[in-house]
């Protein structure tokens, strides 16, 4: 069996090699040079960088939602398949939606695109909870923070106190 | 460097890379549909809300609209499918390839960028090289062998660069701080809580994560077929266990790594089992020659 099986081994050509070796190694450098000096926006070939920030061990640890009030009064935190961003997201844009909250009307017109069926949103929050650390242990206390706000009625922004 | 490209070329059973082919191609759907289902959302979300990527402006790909975003969704469905069936692999490889790279433009353009799908992408990539496959093939090709390669190679480059990025970014002094606690209070399942009140705990596993990442190069070492199935088993039991602690599975990458497994025993495993049952002349004196009639088929 193992002769049969050589028998019937296919190898590269010369060319075929090279252009195979050639291909590895340039996306081999590519890949490399995003890791050293890219950023996020050279996808694929940016940094792996999931996880890669060190946070502090008595820095607080932010979490951040969307809460949100509907046409018919009732209030809570929206999730991230209503508002078709995951809360990564979210906090990638963060300072654009900071500088102006009117943006967040972009995230009320997706909810209603996700959820024809329920009110729409009327009032929308970023808010940021955050935990407190004390040597790298949590201590069960908190606070949350309205970054943003934008409400249905009035699109001028709003300021947050 | 000379044998580095033969390292790299070294002829690999052609039946392993066509069951790792299915299987990557028949995880598109369950990815799009199921596992990653939070892509397809963004045919919901304004495209002012799109943050392009660079390759998104250098190749001038389309705005991310529900029509853009749906129909590259269904359209990488049904390729990859078809892809499946192992027909025109060059052509319908080449299509899932940059179908699903747009799709990832579409992921990973609203301002966060996962890392989890690099050797997903680099075998999609290097899949339809290697032409007409088929599990019951009896050879070694050195196409195959280059294919599967790459995607090992982009497997341990996930680990060995996530480390680098962790000391770029994170400094050395990554390990001493208190990212995974972070990970835990903003995702922590019922397994994981507990680790909360153990600070130390999380250090250590800190370090431990670290060092595996920087030595990752090592498993390219596992030379026995043995030694691949443990490697495989030792990375997926530490990404189930992210999963149970934060839900984080890097699923694609996952699905990568199993180019390391021998797959081309299952074949054999199959016709042991036709043997055992008598099968009609098949094991009477010429076990290979009917059942692997494909199996000379040249590859280019």
């Amino acid at each position: 069996m193992r002769v049969a099986a050589t028998d019937r081994d296919t190898t590269l050509g010369t060319t075929g090699r090279a252009v195979r070796l050639l291909a590895a190694a340039v996306v081999l450098v590519l890949a490399t040079a995003g890791t050293v000096w890219g950023q996020d926006s050279a996808f694929p070939f940016g940094p792996f960088r999931m996880y890669s920030t060190r946070s502090g061990t008595d820095v607080p640890v932010n979490s951040t939602r969307i809460d949100a009030i509907t046409a018919a009064g009732v209030r809570g935190p929206i999730a991230d398949a209503d508002t078709g961003l995951r809360r990564a997201e979210i906090e990638g844009q963060l300072p654009r939606l900071i500088a102006d909250p009117s943006l967040l009307e972009l995230i009320a017109q997706s909810y209603v695109r996700r959820n024809p069926d329920r009110p729409p949103l009327i009032r929308i929050e970023i808010v940021v909870r955050r935990y407190e650390l004390r040597a790298g242990a949590a201590t069960g206390q908190y606070s949350d923070t309205v970054l943003a706000a934008w409400d249905a009625d009035d699109t001028t922004p709003e300021p947050v106190p | 460097m000379r044998r580095l490209g033969r390292w790299w070329t070294e002829p690999l059973p052609m039946a392993r890379f066509a069951v790792f082919r299915v299987v990557v191609y028949l995880f598109i759907p369950v990815d799009v549909l199921l596992t990653t289902p939070w892509v397809a959302w963004h045919a919901d979300v304004p495209t002012e809300l799109y943050q392009p990527l660079v390759v998104g402006g250098l190749l001038n790909l389309p705005l991310p609209t529900r029509l853009v975003v749906l129909g590259v969704q269904w359209a990488l469905i049904v390729t990859a499918l078809l892809a499946a069936t192992g027909r025109s692999p060059r052509l319908l490889g080449a299509l899932v390839f940059l179908l699903y790279f747009e799709w990832m433009v579409i992921a990973m353009s609203y301002g966060k960028v996962d890392h989890d799908r690099f050797a997903f992408l680099v075998a999609l990539a290097v899949l339809p090289t290697v032409g007409v496959a088929r599990w019951r093939d009896r050879g070694r090709s050195e196409a195959a062998g280059w294919a599967l390669r790459c995607v090992q190679v982009a497997v341990v480059l996930t680990y060995f660069f996530a480390a680098w990025a962790k000391v770029r970014f994170g400094g050395w002094d990554w390990v001493t701080g208190a990212t995974l606690t972070r990970a835990v209070i903003r995702r922590g399942t019922m397994w994981a809580d507990w680790t909360l009140d153990v600070p130390n705990l999380l250090v250590g596993a800190q370090w431990l994560l670290l060092g595996f990442e920087l030595l990752s190069p090592l498993i390219l070492l596992a030379r026995s077929d043995r030694a691949r199935v443990a490697v495989v088993a030792f990375l997926l039991g530490f990404h189930l266990m992210t999963y149970a602690a934060i839900t984080i599975i890097f699923l694609p990458h996952v699905v990568a790594l199993l180019s390391m497994l021998p797959w081309e025993r299952l074949r054999r495993v199959t016709e042991d089992s036709a043997e055992d049952s008598g099968d009609a002349g098949a094991a009477s004196g010429t076990p290979s020659s009917p059942v692997s009639a494909p199996g000379g088929r040249p590859d280019r």
